[in-house]
Formats: C-alpha cells, structure tokens, sequence
C-alpha cells in the first residue's frame, strides 16, 4: 500500500537559477551510482546499520519513505542542510562503514543538498520517471584491440524531454577481458579479438551494446567451406563478419562417435564403426544416414528421457519409488511417439488426478508450491529465472515482484492431496481459498501472463477458477507466439551439441545476456515452430549442420574463438555416457543394484540409484532443482584419481566374461586384438604407430594381462573421457 | 605513501607545543570520526569503544589502548602507523599525519582526560528558510503550553497555538522526545545528532534554562521517559541499551542490555517501579526500575516496534510500529505462560496505512490516538477498540502526537513542519501553525 508521495510540502522559493531537485529524478539515481542501495551495502535484505534501502533502488517510494519516516527523518535537515546526516555519511565527515562515497565539491553533494533545501520533494511519477534509456553507439565493432570509444547514455522522460544521464549510468561488460569499461570516463577498451555485450542500467531500464573487437592481422581470405543447411550459412555470414575461417568437417569415425554419444549416449560398437568407414557413400549423405539410424535406436529414447527427467526432477526423494517410475514412463512414452512438445508440455501443465493413474500429474509432486511450480515451470520452459524477483524487482531484467506473484497466481489453485493407495497422491483444483497474495500488503494477486503473446486471448480480470487459470497459463505457455517458449526451447536443445548455448546459461535468458547469434536462433525457432514443435526434427537439423560436424582442430583465424561454432569443442561425457561407455568397451555387464539385469546408466529411472557412486562422482544431476546446472562436467582429482585407482575399471577391464577376456580366448592374431580395443574405447582405429606399440607390448608378456593393460590405458586416456 | 616518523617528529612539534593536547577538544573527534563507526557502545570491534575518555582507558581484548607517556608503546598509535597488523582504519585510508601526531602528542603529554563533568546544552536559536521536521510535541501538565521541538531547539508555545513564549535551544540537532515532570517545572528532552552524539537535556520550564545535560552514546537517545514519580529518566539507545538516570542529579544509575536492536521508546509504570521499552528486535521488554533487572518480555515479536504508551491509571500498554497494527498488552506477563501464549493481550487496534511512529493514551483513559507513515491520526475508543475518529489534515507523516491534559485536544506534528491541534470531541481540525519563526517567510504565526 503506497500511503503518501510528498511533493512541495514546505513552501520554498526558488531562485530561477536553482533548478527544481525531485527525489524521483535527481537524488535516486545518485543513492544507486554512489553504490548506496547495492546488495553489500543498504540495499542488501536486512540493510545496513540499521538504514535500509531497496536493492539497487528498485522500488524508489520505499526509500524515499525510508528517508523521510525512519527514525522521524533523521537523514535530512531542512533547517540546515549541510547538517543533513546523509551527506555528512557519504562524504565521511563523520565515520561511515561504507567509506567514502563522494567528496563536498562534487554535483552529487549539491545535488543532494539542493534537494534537502527545496524540502526533500519526491517528485512526479508522470513526470520524473524515466520511460526509456537510448544509448550511443547502438553497436560496437572496432577494427583491432586497443581502441577506445566513449559511450553515451540518455534517458526520456514520460513527456519526451530528455538528458544525458552517463555519468549516474551503471556500464558493465560481461567479458571484460574484450572489451573493457571505464566507468570514471564511461568509455570501453578493445581489449583482445572476440566478444562482449555491455549492459547499460539506469533507474531500472537497461540496453546492451553487442561489442566486437576484429583481428587485425591482415591477410585474410574467406574460404567457403560446403554449408550443409541454414544453420551453416547463418554461422558463415558471422564468421565471414568476424574474419573467422571455419574449422573443416572431423574425420568419419570421431563425427560417429561425437553423433553416438550425443543422440544415443552410447558409444558405437566396434562394428558400427568399421561399417561406416568402409561405407563408400558421398559424405554428408552418408552422415544423414547414420543420424536416422542412430534416432531410431531405443537408446535414442534412453537418452533423452533422462535428459528430461533431470529437468522435470523425476526422483523418488518427491515421488516415491512407483511415481518415479509412472513419470518416467509418461515421459519416454511421449518422447518414443515423438509427441509434439507443446503438446506434452501442455499435457503436464493441465495435468490432475492421481499421481498413479494420470502419471504427468507428478509433474506437481515435484514442486508442491505455487511459487516453487512456477520458478520451475518459467525456468525449465522458458530459460527465464523468475527467482530473483520474489524478494526484490529482478537487478538485471525488467521482471518486476509484481510480475513474481501474478505468474504464481497461475499456480496457487492447484492442491495436492493423499490418495488411496500407498504413495498415491491426488493433484485437484481446489474450489476456494487459493488466492495468491503479495507478502508486503496481503494484496490479492491475480494472474497476469508474463509477456503478451499475440492471439492468447487476454483474461479475466478476476474470478478466474483454478482449474481455468492452469489452461490459460498452458495456452498462453505453448502459443507460437510466445517468444520465450520455442526459442528457449531451441537454445537448450543446441547446447546439448555445442556444449554452449546460443544464449548461454541455457536457463537464463534475460535481456543481459543476448544472443551470440540471434539470427541464428531466429532461424531455428522458426524452424521448429514451422515442423510442429518437432524435437526429433530439431536434432537432426542440428546435428546434419557442417558447424555441428566440424572438427575440434582449429587454425590461425578461429584458434581464439568460443563464441561462434566455428570448430567444435572436446565435451567430457556425461555420468551416465561414461559409465555406459565403461561397460560398452570392456563388455562387462552393467551391475546396478534394485534394477533389472542389464540397465544401462542412462536407463536408471533416478538418482537413488547407485547413489554416491561413480555416478555421482562425475556429476550426475540430483534431480533436484531444475537448473541445467545440476549436471557437472568439470574434471576433477578424485575423479581422475577413480579412473586410475578404483575399482570400476580394472575391474571391468579384468571381467572373465568381458571383451578381452572373449578376445583373448578367440584365437585372434595380436593385430586383431588391438584393433578391436581401440575401436571398441575410441571408436577409432589404431594408427600405425599405435598399432605398433600395441603389438609390441602384446607381445612383451602374458598376452591376457597385457590385453588388460592395453584396454585400462586407453580407458584412461583424455580421448576416452571426452566427446571430441 | 606516509611519511617515516622521524623525519615527520620534528616537523610538527613546533606547532603542536603552543597548547597542551586535549582529549575532549582534539582527539575525541578524531576517534568519533575515524574510528567510532566499529569502535562504538553496542558491537565494539575487539571489545574496544573509543567514544569516550572511560571507554578509551578501558581498552579492549588486545589490551590498554594507550600506555600514559608512551605514545609509541601505545596499541592505537602502532595499529594506526601499521607497526600492529592490521593496519587502522581497517579497509580505510590511513589516517593524515596530523591527527595520528595529535593523537601521540596527546599520549605523550600523559593521555589525560580533559571532558566536562557536567555539561549544559546551549547554543544560538535557528533560523528558518523553511520549517523543518518536528519531531515532538508535549502538553505541560497545566495545559498552559505545547512543547514543540524544532531544529536544535524546543518551543515552547501556548497551548492554543496563539503564540511563542519562549526558545530553548541547546546543542543537540534533533530532539525526538519530550516530557514535563508532573508539576510541570521541568521539561525532559531526549535526543541528539545523528551519529555523532546523545544528549538528556533538563531543563527549568519557567526560568527557561538549562539545568543539566546529559551526553551519552555516539548517536541520538529515543524515546525518553520520566517515571510518574519523577525520581527516573530512562532513554533507548542505538547502542541497543536503555540508560536510566537519576533525574535529580543526572547521575545514571545503570544501563540496560537486553535488546537486540535499537531501543527506540520507553514508559514507566504507573507507581514508577517498573519500565517497559521498545525497540527494533520488535521486543517489549518489562524490567524493575529500581535496578533494570530485567522481569518478563511484554509481548510475542512480530514487527519492529517504534512507539510505547500507557494508560493513564494502570499497567496496560499500548506499542505499534512497522506491522502497522498497534497492540495493548498488559504490563505485566505471568512467568508461568507459555510462549505462544497471547492471553495477556488485550485487543489489537485496527491495522494502520502506514508504519507506526507515535502513540499516546488520552489522560481520561478514553482514547487512544495512533499515528505515523499515514497522513492521518486514528483515535480509537480505548474501551471498545472501536475508531472514533481519523483526522485528516495533514500533508505527509507524522512523527509525534499528544494528548492535552484535559483530553480535550491532540495536537499533532511531522514531515510537513506544522502542528496541527484537534478537536477530540468532534474530530475537527482546530488549528495549524508553523512552530518555528521563518526568517523569510515573516516569523510564526
């Protein structure tokens, strides 16, 4: 409840020099550069010494009623300015824990001062609010580092005036070592060749400027390379821009093994591998067949109902054991029909009745709260991370906590209920008593859709049931037109083949973080919008693209480049794809407890099982939080110190019924032995010099133990662990 | 870069010997401003309060924070010239030359203690170009003047707002509570200037004069009450502690630390054996006022709590602050309750529009008036709970609210710099005045 703006309470004259000073306009701004509000200092939840202002000045009336009503106004004296405790703070005339933070002769003491002497106005919503910031220049592409540009901010004002406002303008870039930002001089520095965006705030409105610093090494000539769709030539005309040269495609057997892994999460068998090689198609036909092959698998369906399982936190810790395994069934039995995704989607947002029989309906189990349904339902489908906004207008977008509140409200009248078997639980829409309300005033929050989707029919101003408000948020979340839903969609969906997304966090899109290339994931979202929220026609887009097939190795032009997909990237295999991999390559059998025989990594239903084993030690997500980043791909000591020490794969290379043991048993010549060992860990076969070395150590003692070896060494090698 | 010490010795001896080094006049200062923002009552860091001569002798968990004589063998001379690690001000700029010399000099000189023993409060009336905040508003027990704080000074006015009788200024900037002793001849002002000092002010009503002084803490005391019997002052501090003196000779009589937070109001009892007081840890807190051992926790937390008031014949309290909903609790809470227990609270008061800043209980016992962040005072029937009245008027909040002896009017005063007398039989707005004499505006109305 906003009880009272103060504007010219006290009568005062101005002189016509002095220039009217409103609180709305002049002094907030200041409070937030001079760092006043920032999380640290007085914005920071509980404040400061006992003064506390909103998070980066997020809700201006708060503060300036924190001013004018904590402690009968004790930071302003009308009588004396100059005595006012909020400049004698900042200034330090008197100690202050947070340091100086501005001098006397500075514009923003007499600013403040002004301010105070003209009676503390707060000044005009209407009038003094900024409606806009435009910035200067609009795009940043300086030919080689070490160049410096001014920037310039200006902010517009609800009746159209303007000022330059650069100097109160918070300027960040978001990869300061290629492009740096001055902030005493508000100009940025090339740095280094690649690059950056840089984010302008001020009072709650924001722009980026997307900076590029070329390579100034002359000589360059664009070689095309064969672009195999759009995805390619979208990526060229940047790289062309950038002076970029595309890495080429990988050999045959490192595309199939990269393709394997990340359709299937399964290495290719040793026979799949020489059948490829040896097949004389034209190149990228032959790849296009490999790929309908591979999506074709079972494993295909494996893999990506895990994928989804993580990120729907399918796990008994929430739905018990039979719940688990109803949702994951729900989930691979969509995936298998190739259910359109918003389908799907709409099927778990509308879901109700009991967790048993109607098994999407666990989708509610998992998250039991409006809010936490919601966190979930945004960040999971739409890449958006609403979790800031509970407390505090989100710091780097324009979601208000408003907004917060109003997208729960979707969610409050779902209710969760025990059934009537054991573990059943019903999901109902509760009939009454399920309003949503703000925490500051208890104020009834009705639900209001985040962005407007143009053809979502607008709502109800009220009185909408509970079971209606989940229908119209799952309309409003699937409609083509919501530019969140595909698009988030899309960019999630490309990481898992680049290991980065075209907006990158995945589930953190937000005005700061922009595109690398927004044509790019224009294009594709269109595209997948075009073939009907087709996931499996979403892949095979992707992975049938040059840029996907590319090799790791780089040269002169793109050796520096992480951004663009001009060469691929070594990915460590996932948890699962590892130990699948382990046992794929030394033919023992996988071995997982509470499971039927001969259930892969990748097939476990959840996280319980095989709990704090190899698994989690390579980063198996939890299933708890829907954050991409559950799942680790860092390598780690004790990870490493597992591979070399632990029982899983010298136990698995010394499996009387595994791979070498069979081999050795077969009668085949060394050669053969060798051969089938690598193509069996790298998928690749041996070179020349690896053959011989093979052999020779083969032959340098009992053959079974040195077959061992050799298989336990490749195991452990870099080639193995990682995806390249 | 600081200079090496001896080269820098010589350099300032010359000007320093031309007066003896004083505690109270050059580096007090010094400490309040460098030091005092960790160094203070309440969270000292190190256990070391610099704030006054006694504090600074005390030393800290280190140990003496000077040795008489022995500048260099001082602890606060070697942190400040990073001869101790860490170097002070911890995370600051180190302190110019000339204070760390005033300060050796000083120690060198003995480290005597030069502060006042007793101390008035005086200093030269204001000047208005516009009205500042009022902080508070007091009836004197024969109805014949409305006490008004202004900047740096109290006014007294008549009663009706029909003019000036007299200007007490003194040295604090901000003066948040006052209170008349029962026979009205001596007026009781608690305040301070933010972040530097607190000051108890007492003062000779009639021959409008400074009696005594009273300096305490770094920043300014809240909420100060004198027991009915007149024998007690009590104060909240942002120390977290309540300081009650003795009124007759401004000796304090002993420190109370059982909040958490700032204190920020205070009410003695009706046969003045016993103080309740208020504060930010959101706690009533009930001590004996003979000795401030502490007896039972008045209410259950909630919000933050700003404002105490007591029924004028009984033990029955009323507190309010940022939840917005003012609470009459009884005074006192049987040992024995549980700690959800609620039963010894009376009623709730209808929920505010704003935080609550001042609350005051009519001396007939009727009424209960309320007021702060909202531009209105809410009166309710203090029988029934029932609201009796909201008056408007006012332009912005309100920071201080009064009942007149008879009961008959409530003057009322805030943000907008006017007092405003109401009406509490009808409700109507009687009159509004500017406290202050405006320089430019052609003085007081």
């Amino acid at each position: 409840m906003k009880y009272l703006l103060v504007n010219s309470l006290v009568a005062v004259s101005l002189s016509a020099a002095e220039a009217p000073v409103t609180y709305l306009k002049d002094v907030a701004p200041i409070l937030n550069k001079a760092g006043c509000t920032s999380g640290p200092c007085h914005g920071a939840a509980k404040g400061k010494n006992g003064f506390k202002l909103s998070l980066r000045g997020y809700d201006p009336q708060f503060d300036y009623e924190a001013l004018l009503y904590d402690l009968s106004g004790r930071r302003f004296n009308r009588a004396e300015p100059g005595k006012s405790l909020m400049l004698a703070k900042p200034t330090q005339e008197i100690a202050h824990g947070g340091g100086l933070r501005f001098e006397k002769n500075t514009t923003y003491y007499k600013t403040i001062f002004n301010w105070i002497a003209q009676g503390v106005p707060y000044g005009d919503v209407a009038k003094d609010k900024v409606a806009s910031i435009q910035v200067e220049p609009t795009e940043i592409a300086m030919p080689k580092p070490g160049e410096k540009l001014a920037l310039k901010v200006t902010a517009t004002y609800p009746d159209g005036t303007t000022r330059e406002v650069t100097r109160e303008a918070t300027i960040e870039s978001n990869t300061p070592d290629v492009a740096r930002v001055d902030t005493a001089s508000a100009t940025v520095a090339g740095e280094r060749v690649g690059e950056a965006t840089l984010l302008l705030r001020y009072e709650g409105k924001y722009a980026t400027i997307p900076v590029a610093v070329l390579n100034p090494k002359p000589g360059f000539v664009w070689k095309p390379l064969a672009q195999h769709n759009y995805i390619d030539q979208l990526i060229d005309a940047k790289l062309q821009k950038m002076k970029i040269q595309p890495s080429p495609l990988v050999d045959d057997a490192a595309f199939l093994r990269r393709v394997s892994l990340d359709l299937t999460g399964q290495l290719p068998a040793p026979d799949e591998v020489r059948a490829f090689l040896a097949d004389n198609t034209p190149n990228k036909l032959k790849r296009s067949k490999a790929i309908d092959k591979l999506m074709a698998k079972p494993a295909y369906v494996d893999q990506w109902t895990m994928k989804w399982g993580d990120l729907l936190q399918s796990s008994r810790k929430f739905l018990g054991e039979k719940g688990t395994y109803g949702f994951r069934e729900w989930i691979r039995e969509s995936l298998a029909a190739n259910k359109p995704y918003d389908v799907w989607v709409r099927e778990l947002i509308n879901s109700s009745g009991s967790s048993y029989e109607s098994p999407e309906a666990n989708y509610y189990r998992t998250t039991r709260d409006a809010k936490a349904t919601m966190e979930k339902t945004t960040q999971v489908f739409m890449g958006t991370r609403m979790v800031c906004a509970q407390c505090h207008d989100h710091p780097f977008e324009k979601w208000t906590q408003n907004q917060y509140f109003e997208m729960s409200a979707f969610f409050s009248g779902v209710g969760v209920r025990p059934g009537y078997e054991v573990g059943e639980e019903i999901i109902y829409n509760q009939r009454s008593d399920f309003a949503m309300k703000h925490p500051k005033d208890n104020r009834v929050m009705e639900p209001k859709y985040l962005v407007a989707a143009a053809g979502v029919p607008p709502l109800p101003p009220h009185d909408l049931d509970a079971r209606k408000r989940r229908e119209a948020f799952a309309n409003w979340l699937t409609s083509r037109e919501n530019p969140m839903f595909a698009k988030s969609t899309v960019n999630r969906m490309w990481s898992y083949f680049f290991g980065k997304g075209i907006i990158d966090p995945v589930d953190d899109i937000r005005a700061s973080n922009p595109p690398v290339n927004a044509a790019l994931l224009d294009a594709l979202t269109k595209d997948f919008l075009a073939h009907n929220f087709d996931l499996r026609y979403l892949m095979r887009t992707i992975v049938n693209s040059r840029a996907y097939q590319a090799s790791i190795a780089t040269n002169e032009w793109n050796a520096g480049d992480t951004t663009n997909f001009s060469h691929a990237t070594p990915r460590r295999l996932g948890a699962e794809q590892l130990m699948d991999a382990v046992s794929q390559a030394t033919g023992a059998r996988p071995d997982f407890p509470e499971v039927p025989e001969d259930t892969t990594a990748t097939q476990l239903p959840d996280p319980h099982v095989g709990k704090e084993g190899f698994l989690d030690l390579f980063g198996r997500p939890t299933r708890e939080t829907a954050c991409e980043c559950e799942r680790r791909t860092e390598l780690s000591l004790p990870q490493a110190l597992n591979l070399v020490n632990g029982g899983t794969i010298s136990d698995a290379v010394a499996d009387p019924k595994g791979r070498v043991a069979k081999l050795v048993l077969s009668g085949r010549p060394d050669a053969a032995i060798v051969e089938e060992l690598y193509l069996a860990s790298l998928s690749r076969l041996p070179s020349k010099a690896e053959s011989d070395s093979g052999l020779a150590y083969l032959a340098g003692g009992p053959r079974a133990g040195r077959a061992q070896d050799l298989l336990w060494a490749l195991l452990n090698s870099k080639a193995f662990l990682y995806s390249w | 870069m600081r200079l090496p010490l001896l080269w820098a010795l010589p350099y300032f001896a010359p000007c320093l010997a031309a007066a003896e080094p004083s505690f109270y006049r050059d580096v007090r200062p010094i400490l309040q401003q460098q030091c005092a923002s960790c160094h203070r009552p309440g969270g000292a860091s190190s256990g070391l309060d610099v704030t006054t001569y006694s504090a600074l002798a005390a030393g800290g968990k280190r140990g003496a924070a000077f040795v008489a004589g022995q500048a260099d063998e001082s602890l606060t001379v070697k942190y400040l010239l990073a001869v101790a690690q860490p170097r002070m001000p911890l995370g600051g700029a180190a302190l110019p030359n000339d204070q760390v010399e005033l300060i050796r000099a000083w120690i060198n000189a003995g480290a005597k203690d030069d502060s006042p023993a007793v101390e008035t409060s005086t200093a030269k009336p204001a000047l208005y170009s516009q009205a500042p905040v009022i902080t508070a508003v007091r009836y004197s027990p024969d109805g014949q003047l409305l006490a008004v704080a202004g900047n740096g000074e109290i006014l007294l006015h008549r009663a009706d707002g029909s003019g000036l009788v007299s200007r007490l200024p003194g040295q604090a900037e901000r003066l948040l509570s006052l209170a008349f002793s029962r026979d009205g001849k001596i007026l009781v002002a608690g305040g301070g200037t933010p972040a530097r000092f607190g000051e108890v002010q007492v003062w000779d009503v009639a021959a409008a004069k400074p009696l005594r002084a009273m300096k305490l803490t770094t920043d300014t005391v809240f909420g100060a009450s004198l027991a009915p019997d007149g024998s007690r002052i009590a104060v909240g501090c942002a120390d977290n502690t309540v300081h009650v003196f003795d009124a007759k000779s401004g000796e304090e009589a002993y420190k109370i630390g059982n909040h958490e937070n700032w204190v920020l109001s205070t009410v003695f009892g009706v046969n003045s054996q016993r103080l309740v007081s208020v504060g930010r840890d959101r706690a009533a807190k009930l001590v004996d006022a003979a000795t401030g051992r502490f007896l039972e926790n008045v209410n259950l937390l909630r919000g933050e709590l700003t404002a105490v008031a007591r029924h004028p014949a009984k033990d029955i309290v009323v507190l309010g602050g940022e939840e917005r909903v003012p609470y009459v609790y009884l005074m006192d809470r049987p040992k024995n309750m549980k700690i959800a227990d609620d039963t010894t609270l009376v009623r709730k008061l209808g929920r505010q529009n704003g935080p609550i800043m001042t609350l005051d209980w009519s001396p007939d016992a009727q009424l209960i008036a309320v007021a702060g962040a909202a531009p209105e005072v809410n009166l309710y029937d203090a029988g029934t709970g029932e609201l009796r009245w909201a008056l408007k008027g006012h332009a912005a909040g309100i920071y201080s609210v009064t009942f007149s002896p008879d009961s008959k009017r409530l003057a009322a005063a805030g943000f907008d710099g006017q007092v405003r007398l109401y009406d509490t039989s009808t409700g109507q707005l009687v009159k509004a005045f500017i406290p202050v004499p405006m320089a430019a505006m052609g003085g007081a109305q």
